[in-house]
């Protein structure tokens, strides 16, 4: 009973070690990929080809899931506030939720799994196959050639992906108000851009660079220790989509608290 | 090859040590690698033979011990030193590790393209001279590393390391994998890129045969340390077990 419990306590320890440990490798990593940036040389053309793979490649997906999100915000609002059922309600609940949360988060999910995954992917099969270790031994620095672009990149992107699909959000709930629910073109556009804030804008931009931040930082680090071959590459990717998406949604809410709380 | 007599060392290996989370690996590693003089490094799988190049290359860092290129300890040497003198090092991965984004051509430009700023034509144009030297079908410069045979890719391989004519090579079981007849062809790469850079070798084998054609001399890691070193032809003649046992599993008639 005594070893029982001895090896249950050990246990837990362990894992909590564990887990202090890969928290300070990883602030390591951060910090490391940080002065890189800062860094020459600086491979310009490098960045310029993540930044079309993250934000123009991404469009498709993103403008599709914002667009289908403003159109069922606008329907559920319907349905939901049936005493309310204006133009005024309609509009201000569409953009507001879009603004300041579905928006970047749905953006940051999309790219999270889209983007994420590949980076961590790409940067795991280069590790385990000894890529990285020929990259260093050829006289140029892993972490600036593979993972400075990317970071810096993912940073620039996804604030544009989030304002391009905020636009096609509410254009989809625009859509649903108009030729659905047959509310007037005009009260809507004008609720619409009244309602409109400077601060759910740049809190949303700040959503954005914060998670473009996380999910190559995140997706980096998983891919660059992975190790055990084929198994280490499945298993960096689906951490790096799982981490992105757990510490996306929690830093939505902790930004939202500092802009709104 | 030609014997060596009183050249310059350019890799000195001392008293090295290394474990993994406190599982010994290697322990009193010494050896000296000559101007001109081509090493053969063998061993069980497992032995430790690819550790021991990783620290020479600078990816790992031993526990204890010293390694020296060119007189320079590099174990705690600064980054940018440290980086300064691993290009005068040409290695080939034990599975070539092309990048697979880039073209051959590309692989093998890869560090004298970035270093020096190079044209994409004068890029292509040194790929190519090199491609010559080791007798290569210029064709496979524009396919990717997917796209060609693996022991071609150990070519290109090659190619990459001897690219900017660096002094000191080191091969990481480059005929591993390969049949018998495309292993003697790297074999001969390996003499012929070894003559071109006019430099030394280290080479990572289990391949006994591979040790006869390209090495001057020769070391066995076994029970974590070199257990046995000489020439090939003392090899062959080597009454050590573990010797025999290599030299018999992997071709008999060499041993005869």
């Amino acid at each position: 009973m005594t070893s029982f419990i001895l090896n249950f306590w050990g246990s837990i320890g362990r894992k909590c070690l564990n887990f202090i440990s890969l928290l300070g490798h990883f602030f390591l990593f951060f910090v490391q990929i940080i002065s890189w940036i800062f860094r020459p040389p600086w491979y310009f053309k490098r960045i310029l080809l993540q930044i079309l793979d993250i934000g123009y490649f991404s469009l498709p997906v993103v403008g599709l899931t914002t667009f289908f999100s403003g159109m069922v915000l606008a329907l559920q609002t319907y349905n939901g506030f049936t005493d309310f059922n204006n133009e005024t309600t309609v509009a201000r609940v569409v953009l507001t939720s879009i603004t300041r949360e579905l928006g970047p988060v749905l953006t940051g999910l999309m790219v999270a799994g889209r983007i994420g995954a590949k980076m961590a992917a790409e940067i795991a099969t280069m590790k385990v196959t000894e890529q990285i270790d020929a990259l260093g031994t050829l006289g140029t620095r892993p972490m600036q050639y593979l993972i400075a672009p990317k970071v810096i990149a993912a940073v620039i992107c996804i604030p544009f992906l989030v304002m391009i699909g905020n636009t096609i959000g509410i254009l989809g709930g625009y859509i649903i108000a108009i030729y659905k629910l047959n509310f007037n073109p005009n009260i809507y556009l004008y609720a619409t851009v009244e309602y409109l804030q400077w601060i759910d804008i740049v809190q949303g931009f700040v959503k954005a660079a914060i998670f473009g931040l996380i999910i190559s930082m995140v997706s980096c680090y998983f891919g660059y220790n992975a190790s055990k071959g084929a198994e280490g590459v499945g298993y960096a990717t689906t951490a790096s989509v799982v981490i992105s998406s757990i510490m996306i949604l929690t830093s939505t809410y902790i930004i939202t608290a500092l802009f709104f709380g | 090859m030609s014997k060596i007599h009183n050249k310059k060392i350019v890799i000195e290996v001392s008293n090295l040590r290394k474990s993994f989370n406190g599982n010994l690996i290697l322990k009193d590693i010494n050896f000296k690698l000559f101007e001109g003089e081509s090493l053969a490094i063998i061993g069980a799988s497992g032995s430790g033979k690819s550790v021991l190049l990783k620290n020479i290359i600078g990816l790992l860092t031993p526990d204890n011990g010293s390694i020296k290129i060119n007189n320079i300890n590099i174990v705690n040497l600064p980054r940018v030193a440290k980086e300064n003198l691993l290009l005068e090092l040409g290695i080939t991965f034990q599975h070539g590790a092309l990048f697979d984004s880039l073209k051959n051509w590309e692989n093998i430009v890869f560090k004298v393209k970035n270093r020096k700023k190079l044209s994409k034509k004068d890029a292509g144009i040194l790929a190519l001279s090199i491609i010559k030297k080791l007798g290569l079908e210029p064709q496979i410069l524009d396919l990717y590393p997917s796209e060609i045979s693996g022991g071609m890719q150990k070519r290109v391989a090659i190619a990459r390391a001897i690219c900017g004519d660096p002094k000191i090579l080191l091969f990481d079981e480059p005929t591993s994998g390969l049949d018998p007849v495309t292993g003697s062809l790297i074999d001969e790469l390996i003499i012929t890129a070894v003559k071109t850079v006019g430099g030394s070798a280290i080479t990572i084998t289990h391949d006994m045969a591979s040790v006869c054609r390209i090495a001057d001399k020769v070391i066995l890691i076994d029970n974590k340390t070199i257990s046995w070193s000489g020439t090939p032809k003392e090899m062959l003649k080597s009454k050590n077990s573990r010797i025999q046992e290599f030299i018999q599993s992997t071709n008999p008639k060499l041993f005869q």
